[in-house]
């Protein structure tokens, strides 16, 4: 998986010809399980179990869920990752100042800003 | 009717998973039918199971509060089958129908409720409504009430009981009792 492919399974994954109709259908539960309930109905299940087994779809269920919620508190903390996207160990500050503070693609200046701070290239 | 069947016998005679089912009961915290769907995956609901039981059961904070909190957000998530059930610990400890009517609805003018109370009531909206409000300066007036072990608890026990509500919403199920 590329960080390509997860700005489309974010942003146009129903146009998109990278996901099958499965993976279009999984990621369809997850966008609406976090801002459409109502759109997950009997025949919203009935499409799902075309894809899935009963227990892919729990766990697909429980998986979204527990993000969904762990994801909002997580975000009221202002904290963020501990390692810039190419692995390297930051401060708080630092990681703040390479991912930004909304959630944003990496391929939208992470990766750019984090080569950026890295101690060797500032000191080239 | 739920909209997954129920999982299969082999999966529901686990000897956890029965342990767990009967656990559940015993608490209020979750019923067969719980198990039903989420013993598809057992591991899964074996871990879920544990995840909630550890939360209502240990901890901090008041188990009245958190039993409240755990309802109003149920109710948020529009989960008919977490709304209804009840933990016995709680409401053997004194919660009562009418104090969860109130933490469900206009809280922030219930004379029975301490500023410490509201802000947790107010947590637990804001966080799945408006998370933006929940910002440092919320926080900071948090402090003032709970220790940050005891936030930490109640941010926890919301993301926990969050995000399996809106999941068994999705499914249609209504507790058997």
């Amino acid at each position: 998986m590329t960080e390509e492919d997860i700005d489309e399974g974010i942003n146009n994954y129903e146009a998109s010809d990278r996901f099958s109709d499965a993976e279009k259908t999984a990621l369809r539960y997850s966008e609406y399980m976090a801002s459409d309930l109502d759109k997950i109905d009997e025949a919203f299940y009935d499409d799902l179990k075309k894809y899935y087994t009963s227990e892919e779809i729990v766990e697909l269920g429980t998986y979204i869920g527990i993000n969904i919620g762990f994801h909002t508190f997580f975000g009221t903390l202002d904290f963020y990752p501990m390692f810039a996207p190419d692995g390297r160990l930051v401060s708080q500050e630092e990681s703040k100042l390479i991912y930004g503070t909304t959630p944003v693609s990496h391929t939208e200046g992470a990766m750019d800003r984090a080569r950026e701070l890295a101690p060797d290239t500032a000191a080239e | 009717m739920a909209y997954i069947d129920p999982a299969p016998a082999k999966n529901l005679e686990k000897p956890k998973i029965k342990a767990y089912m009967a656990l559940a009961e015993d608490l209020g915290i979750a019923d067969k039918q719980f198990f039903e769907v989420l013993a598809h995956a057992p591991n899964y609901a074996e871990a879920l199971f544990n995840a909630m039981r550890q939360a209502y059961e240990n901890g901090g904070v008041d188990v009245r509060l958190k039993e409240a909190i755990r309802i109003q957000l149920a109710r948020l998530a529009g989960d008919k089958y977490f709304a209804l059930l009840r933990s016995k610990k709680a409401m053997k400890a004194g919660l009562t129908e009418d104090l969860i009517e109130a933490a469900c609805g206009d809280f922030e003018n219930e004379p029975l409720f301490t500023t410490a109370h509201k802000w947790a009531f107010r947590y637990g909206y804001l966080m799945y409504r408006e998370p933006a409000k929940v910002d440092k300066a919320f926080y900071d007036e948090g402090k003032a009430h709970f220790s940050e072990a005891q936030i930490m608890e109640l941010g926890n026990y919301m993301t926990i009981n969050y995000g399996m509500q809106v999941f068994i919403r999705t499914l249609n199920l209504t507790p058997q009792n």
